[in-house]
Order: C-alpha cells, then sequence, then structure tokens
C-alpha cells in the first residue's frame, strides 16, 4: 500500500479533512458512508484521495446500511470505517448493537450536532450517551473524546488499532465545530514514528475450503438460552473491564492544589484549558480534568480528583451528558458539583472563568 | 448415536451442507429446507463451496446459521443485504449470498433491497416467500394474499386497509438495468428452482450485477396446513399472484436456460 | 465604468477564499469606491460571511448574504441562494463574489446572471500550500485546471498562528511556478498584516503582496 505521507509536514485542514488522512495512513481500506452534516467533509475529501491510493469508498442508501456494510468489510477482514452524526448517529446505533456483539472491530466517526431529533448542525456535545452506551446493550465500546486536531489525527489513527486490538466498536467523537474549523497540525505516516499498525484478519471468507480444510466460521448474534447470552456477556464485559485501564486516557493539571477542579471533554476542553491557564495566572487555584476516553471513562484518576477537589464545576454543551458518567466514576466522593450546562450551545473561556470566579468567591 | 448413523447409507445431501448439523431446525414440511438444498446444489455444481460467503436475516431465516459448510453471518432483521453488500465490496473475489424471508428483504430491509439492486450491487439474494412472518408467530407480511388469515389479519387481509401483495422479483425487474438476473422459483419445482438460483450465481461470478430469486416456499405451520393443503396452497393459491418464471435474465443466463 | 472591478474567489475547500474576497472589498472600500460582496458559498457553508456582515456593512460595504437567523434548516436543507445574488452584477459599482469550493469549481458563477458575459470579470483561484492537495506544483495545476475558468492566482499560503514569513514565501515560490505553467498570472501573495509587513511591498517572486486582516475566525455559521 503507497504511503500517502511519506514525511512528516505541517498542514493547515479542516477536522474532517484530518478525519480523511488520519484514515488514509492508518491503513483504512474501505469507507462505507450516508452524507449527514456536518461530517460530510470526511467523505468529500475521502472521495478525493481513496482512488489515489486503491482504497474503496460505498455512498450507502442510509446510515444503517452505512453500519451494516462498514461491518460487511470488516468482517472481510479489512480496515473499514464510518463517520455519521446526529440522527444518523441515531440509526447507527442498531448495526453497532451487532457489531459490539459480535466484537467486530468497526470504527465510526461521530461528529456531534445539537439534538434531540434533527435540531442543529453545527455545534453540541449532546450525543455523549447515544455514542458511549448506546444500543441495546451494555455499551462495551471504546470512545475517545478529541479536542485539536492534531487529536483527531492522533486518535483516529489509534481507534483502528484500539479496535483491531480488542475487537470493540470504536468510536472518535469530535463535533461540528471540530469538523468545521480550521488549525494547522502535524501530518505523518504512524509507522515512520513508531506506532505499529495492528494487522487484520477476516472473519468469513477464510483461506481454504471449509468443511474440508477447515471449520466453517459461523458468526451469529442469536441466542435461545438466557444462560448463553449471560456468559456471553459476562465475557465480553470481561474482557472489557481487563482492558479498561490501559484504554482509558485523560489529561489533568493543578489538581493537586485546586479549591476547583474543572471537568470538561473534546472542543469545550479547549476554553476550560484556557480558562484554567487564565485563572492561575491572578492566582487562583483552579485545575482541571479531561477525560480523553468517555468510555471507559479513567475510573481510578477521576475518583482520586474527586476526593481531593473542593469543588468540582463540570462544563459541556449537554445537559448533564458527562456529568453523568463522572458522577458514576466519582461515586462516594465528597467534592461540592456545581454545573456549566449549555445543550447546544458553545461555552467560551471569559464564561468559564466568569462562573469559577463566582464559584471561589 | 454417531456410530449409528455412519451406519446408515450417506443421505441425499449437498456436499456443501454441514452433516454434523443434520437434521436441520426448521419444522417439518417447511420450504426453507427445500430452497437451501437447491442453494446447496447449485453450490456444489458450480464448485464454489471455498469462496462462498452466505448470510442469513432475523426470521426463520436464521435457522440457517450453521446449515452448510460454509462461511456464515447471521446479521439483523432486513440487514443482510448490506452486510453482504459490504463485504462483496471489500473482497469482490468471494462468493455473496443474503438469504431472507419476505419479511426482511420486502417489509424491514426493502430500503436495502431497493438500493442494493438500483446500484447493481453484485451479490445474490436469495429470498424465501411464505406470506407471512413465521418466526413471530404468523403476522400479515408485505406478500400475505388477500383473504388470508394472520395473527393481524385474524378476519383476512383486506386490500383495501392493507393493500396488495408484494411484488417483489417484478419490482426488483423493474429497477435494475440489463445484466441483472431475476426470477421466481418455488418449492413446486426444485429442478427449476435450482436452475434459478444457479443462475443467480453465475450472474454474480461472472460480474454482471444483482441477482435475484425469489421461492415460494411453504409455512404449514403457520398456515395450519396438513400436507396435501400445503402442497394446494403453494402451487395454487400462491401463483393466482406470483407468476413463477424469469423475469429478468441476460441472453448469456438464458442460453443457460437451453442448453441446460 | 472602465475601472469598474468585478472578481471572484474561488478554490479549494478552506484555501481563504472568504478571507480573500472581504478583505478585497474592504481594501476597495476603504479607497471610497462603491463595493458589493456576495456570498455564494452553497456546499458546506461553515464559515461565511454571513455572521460578520454588519460589522462589514459598517466598513462601507453592501454585503448580499443571508443572515443566519433569516434561514432554516442550514445544513439539512440546501443552501438557498439569496435572489438578490443571482442578480449582483447588475448593481453599480465593484463586485466581489465569495463562490465556496466545490467539484464545480468557478461553474457556480453559472447562478449569477451575466457572468458568462461580464467584460471585467476575472476569476481568481486563492491557493494555500500548506494544504495537502494543493501542495505541490503539479497538485495546483490540476486543481486549477479542474476549476475550470480562472484568470489569475493568489498564494494564501500560511499555517494559521504559526504562519512564518519563510511559509508565506514558499508558497510564494511554488505558485508561481504553478501559475508559469498554467500561463496566469499571481495576482498576489495574501498575508497576515503583520506578516507582509515583514515580507514587504513583494514577496520573493516579486507578486505584491496584500496584507490581510484575519476576521473569519470568528464568522463561523
Amino acid at each position: 500500500m503507497e504511503k500517502p505521507i511519506q514525511e512528516e509536514r505541517k498542514a493547515f485542514l479542516t477536522g474532517n479533512e484530518v478525519v480523511a488522512w488520519a484514515a488514509l495512513v492508518a491503513g483504512a481500506e474501505f469507507m462505507y458512508g450516508y452524507p449527514i452534516t456536518p461530517q460530510n467533509e470526511i467523505m468529500h475529501y475521502w472521495t478525493r484521495l481513496a482512488p489515489r491510493y486503491k482504497r474503496g469508498f460505498l455512498q450507502t442508501e442510509d446510515e444503517l446500511s452505512a453500519g451494516f456494510t462498514t461491518i460487511g468489510g470488516v468482517m472481510g477482514g479489512k480496515k473499514a470505517f464510518t463517520a455519521t452524526a446526529g440522527p444518523g448517529n441515531t440509526l447507527m446505533q442498531e448495526p453497532l448493537s451487532m457489531a459490539e456483539m459480535m466484537r467486530l472491530p468497526v470504527v465510526v466517526v461521530v461528529q456531534q450536532r445539537g439534538g434531540p431529533s434533527t435540531a442543529t448542525v453545527i455545534y453540541s456535545q449532546q450525543e455523549v450517551t447515544l455514542t458511549t452506551m448506546g444500543g441495546n446493550g451494555e455499551g462495551l465500546r471504546i470512545v475517545y473524546s478529541t479536542s485539536s486536531h492534531q487529536e483527531l489525527f492522533d486518535y483516529t489513527i489509534k481507534a483502528f488499532n484500539t479496535a483491531w486490538r480488542y475487537r470493540f466498536p470504536t468510536f472518535v467523537l469530535g463535533d461540528g465545530y471540530q469538523a468545521k474549523m480550521r488549525e494547522p497540525l502535524t501530518l505523518y505516516d504512524p509507522e515512520a514514528r513508531g506506532v505499529a499498525m495492528v494487522g487484520t484478519e477476516p472473519f468469513v471468507g477464510k483461506e481454504g475450503v471449509p468443511g474440508i480444510e477447515r471449520p466453517p466460521a459461523q458468526h451469529r448474534n442469536t441466542f435461545s438460552l438466557e444462560e448463553e447470552l449471560y456468559e456471553k456477556v459476562k465475557t465480553d464485559a470481561g474482557d472489557y473491564e481487563k482492558i479498561a485501564p490501559s484504554v482509558a486516557e485523560y489529561s489533568s493539571k493543578y489538581t493537586e492544589d485546586a479549591d476547583l477542579v474543572i471537568l470538561s471533554h473534546g472542543v469545550v476542553f479547549r476554553a476550560v484549558a484556557e480558562a484554567v491557564g487564565s485563572l492561575r495566572e491572578h492566582g487562583f487555584k483552579v485545575g482541571f480534568f479531561r477525560p480523553v476516553t468517555l468510555r471507559p471513562m479513567p475510573v481510578g484518576p477521576a475518583r482520586e480528583m474527586a476526593q481531593k477537589a473542593k469543588k468540582i464545576l463540570i462544563a459541556e454543551s449537554a445537559l448533564g451528558q458527562l456529568a453523568r458518567l463522572f458522577k458514576e466514576a466519582a461515586f462516594g466522593a465528597q467534592a461540592e458539583i456545581h454545573t456549566l450546562f449549555k445543550p447546544g450551545m458553545g461555552i467560551t473561556a471569559e464564561e468559564v472563568e466568569e462562573k469559577a470566579r463566582e464559584l471561589l468567591q | 448415536m454417531e456410530a449409528v448413523r455412519t451406519e446408515m447409507p450417506a443421505p441425499a445431501m449437498p456436499r456443501s451442507w454441514r452433516v454434523d448439523t443434520k437434521p436441520h431446525k426448521f419444522c417439518p414440511g417447511c420450504g426453507h429446507g427445500l430452497v437451501l438444498k437447491c442453494l446447496g446444489q447449485a453450490i456444489d455444481e458450480l464448485n464454489i463451496q471455498g469462496r462462498v460467503v452466505f448470510g442469513c436475516d432475523i426470521g426463520c431465516s436464521l435457522l440457517s446459521w450453521d446449515f452448510f459448510n460454509i462461511d456464515t453471518i447471521q446479521t439483523h432483521h432486513g440487514r443482510t443485504t448490506p452486510v453482504m453488500v459490504g463485504l462483496k465490496r471489500a473482497r469482490p473475489e468471494l462468493v455473496t449470498i443474503a438469504y431472507m424471508g419476505d419479511g426482511g428483504g420486502y417489509a424491514i430491509g426493502a430500503q436495502h433491497l431497493v438500493n442494493a439492486a438500483s446500484r447493481g450491487e453484485n451479490i445474490t439474494v436469495v429470498l424465501a416467500n411464505n406470506t407471512q412472518y413465521a418466526m413471530t408467530g404468523g403476522q400479515m407480511a408485505p406478500t400475505t394474499l388477500p383473504g388470508q388469515k394472520t395473527e393481524t389479519t385474524p378476519y383476512g387481509r383486506e386490500p383495501e386497509t392493507t393493500g396488495y401483495p408484494f411484488m417483489g422479483p417484478e419490482m426488483v425487474a423493474a429497477i435494475t438495468r440489463e445484466g441483472a438476473y431475476v426470477a421466481r422459483g418455488s418449492v413446486a419445482n426444485l429442478r427449476q428452482l435450482k436452475s434459478y438460483i444457479k443462475k443467480a450465481l453465475e450472474n454474480q461470478i461472472a460480474g454482471r450485477g444483482f441477482s435475484f430469486v425469489e421461492a415460494l416456499s411453504g409455512c404449514p405451520t403457520n398456515w395450519r396446513t396438513n400436507a396435501a393443503e400445503t402442497w394446494d396452497f403453494i402451487e395454487e393459491e400462491m401463483p393466482n399472484y406470483f407468476k413463477v418464471g424469469e423475469i429478468k435474465a441476460s441472453a448469456a443466463a438464458k442460453k443457460g436456460e437451453e442448453d441446460g | 465604468m472602465a475601472d469598474r472591478i468585478v472578481e471572484a474567489y474561488t478554490g479549494e475547500y478552506a484555501a481563504g477564499k472568504s478571507e480573500n474576497a472581504l478583505n478585497r472589498a474592504l481594501e476597495l472600500a476603504r479607497r471610497g469606491r462603491l463595493v458589493t460582496l456576495v456570498d455564494l458559498d452553497i456546499v458546506e457553508p461553515f464559515y461565511t460571511l454571513r455572521p460578520i456582515q454588519d460589522e462589514l456593512a459598517a466598513h462601507g460595504l453592501t454585503v448580499l448574504a443571508w443572515k443566519t437567523g433569516e434561514t432554516m434548516g442550514l445544513g439539512e436543507a440546501g443552501t438557498v441562494i439569496k435572489p438578490a445574488a443571482r442578480w449582483a452584477l447588475r448593481r453599480d459599482g465593484d463586485v466581489i463574489l465569495d463562490i465556496g469550493y466545490g467539484v464545480g469549481g468557478s461553474r457556480t458563477l453559472n447562478l449569477v446572471e451575466g457572468a458568462g458575459s461580464d467584460p471585467d470579470l476575472k476569476v481568481l483561484a486563492v491557493i494555500n500550500i500548506s494544504r495537502p492537495m494543493t501542495a505541490s506544483v503539479a497538485d495546483i495545476v490540476q486543481h486549477v485546471r479542474d476549476l475550470g475558468r480562472v484568470d489569475g492566482l493568489i498564494n494564501n499560503t500560511h499555517l494559521g498562528d504559526e504562519t512564518t514569513g519563510e511559509v508565506v514565501q514558499e508558497g510564494a515560490r511554488v505558485v508561481t511556478e504553478a501559475a508559469r505553467i498554467l500561463g496566469l498570472p499571481v495576482v498576489a501573495t495574501a498575508a497576515a498584516a503583520e506578516i507582509a509587513e515583514k515580507i514587504g511591498q513583494a514577496d520573493c517572486m516579486d507578486n505584491p503582496v496584500r496584507p490581510l486582516t484575519r476576521f473569519m475566525q470568528k464568522a463561523m455559521w
């Protein structure tokens, strides 16, 4: 496979383009997708780039089909992905529940938009619950929430490795703002940086004649006995729990002596980081805690932080979707919890700073 | 039990069937076993067991998830078509077969059938039409005949309020281009049904585009029919609406028929 | 009307079309000219003139763009063209058209009455070589050919906050070489004001330098 990035270089891109480039350098062989704002340019750029590097694309009839064709590609042993948002993410949960049941390394990029229903198309963090816990199951999936173009690039590459290494559906959770905003980043070939790409293998269409040279590879998601399902879910949940500590990622700063720790994820973290920097300059003991993986949550560090902090401010562009995940992780901790919830609205550094000052008085 | 079985004469099963999962999981008298026998024979005759992937739906078709000695994916209701499309796009060297019932193909998965056919996806769809939802206990399907009683049409299907039977192959023929293969067979004529399925697979192998075979099939369990009534329904009632025959075949496929 | 200026800004997605179009319009307005700035971004408008049109109007421009509040279902319904935009070339004075990206390239101008026969119209392709699909001479040449009608190039090479003079100058070298192959002029090298000041009146390839004030970062949706 020809390497799309021969030499590391700086580039100026929109977030959606970053995803297309990242999938390309990660060795993704096929994208299946259905148009929905704000993720369209992932397809626009994938379709511009794919023929140059002999990758495939199929525009499907809807997101159900986009998800299920991605499953077909993955089961054929190809690194395949799709991208969606909002109502498309809702439909995508059906194929994703099958991927969860059958432990299929499907990669999905979600560029969140406002909800419920059609709502707005650019700014929101309201797909956290759906993406982490969607489908009729136990949320055995991995969700990376990015906050910059460099992260969007790094974690899209990583998502393919995580998915194929652990065989859980893996999401990169961005939003319309990240999708459209423009900023510089470094494009690189992962292997040139020593990041080994995890290999793939087919689930079906394997070598040899089934029944003669090997047993047939037969995969199902239907069970009759409760006991059989129970064993299956317990096993998968056990696997998930085992990998969770090594998969979970977060970043934090100034939490050791903080009177107030501000919790956020994704694009809102940009505003929080700026606000915390400014507050520190003014002598306030403020820190931040930011989960990079929303599923699994970095439970240990989150709880430890919540036990030390006096006050926690949770800032998100949703009505408490991150807060719910955090409260579960930090259950029992004594910190006072305050919120800055703006569903479907942007949050600026100034707003965060103002709210923090209020809480510190 | 195993010892007894091996001493018996080899049963007349297609080579591609998986012997250790037989007897199969379908009801006595079910049409699925017959359709899958035709499919197995076609796979044997084409000698493609090593490169076929079989996908089955929700509904009674899922009971075929371990039916063949063939790599198999049991999918969701109506979603076998896109799974097989995705697989075929990623692995064009494989022969992919989506197997489903009338509910999966014509109701919940209709958008997938329509668009896969319309795009000319190079896959084969085999659909068993038994005029109702068997797996969920005999509700009305798009294919239920006027007047036919089901659990959701307890007084018989009224076309004024619930429409007429869904003409699947006719629809597929209307939205596909030259190169597609579309036929309706019946478990009442297995030789013909096998030839249709074989031609559908040959169509895919030749890369000519979408191939689709509907098989008129019986469900004595939900119809509550004895053997004579079952065959009467398949051979006399169903063809009143569903005409058996090739609806779209390329010149090459037709030639195959004459030679065959 | 001999000196009437009519320019359409085209180019790749995120190449800087709107930024260059509005800066050009402002420059002309500062010279006391009558200027109409037209938003024709229709594929996926995100950074558009809409949110900043009042600010631009305060500088003396006439801006033909929807206000977001006047629209319904952005990104869900198609991008509806403001009827006034279709007739923009019938207006007195200078007209600067910001045409978005898309496989249609400069064919978007077909939506504007009289564009095909306007004697003053110049179609300018904005190029940023920090964008990977227009990073090399060969890629730029192909890209510009795919755009359809183009009468000149603008080197708008930058890396956002990480831009240096050398980044811009490297863009000037590559874009100028592409322009030579295409037989087109490089109309200008555009750079943020503080960098433009360092470079001077002309870049290393002797193209005139246009200082830009960045408006578009705050012009979301």
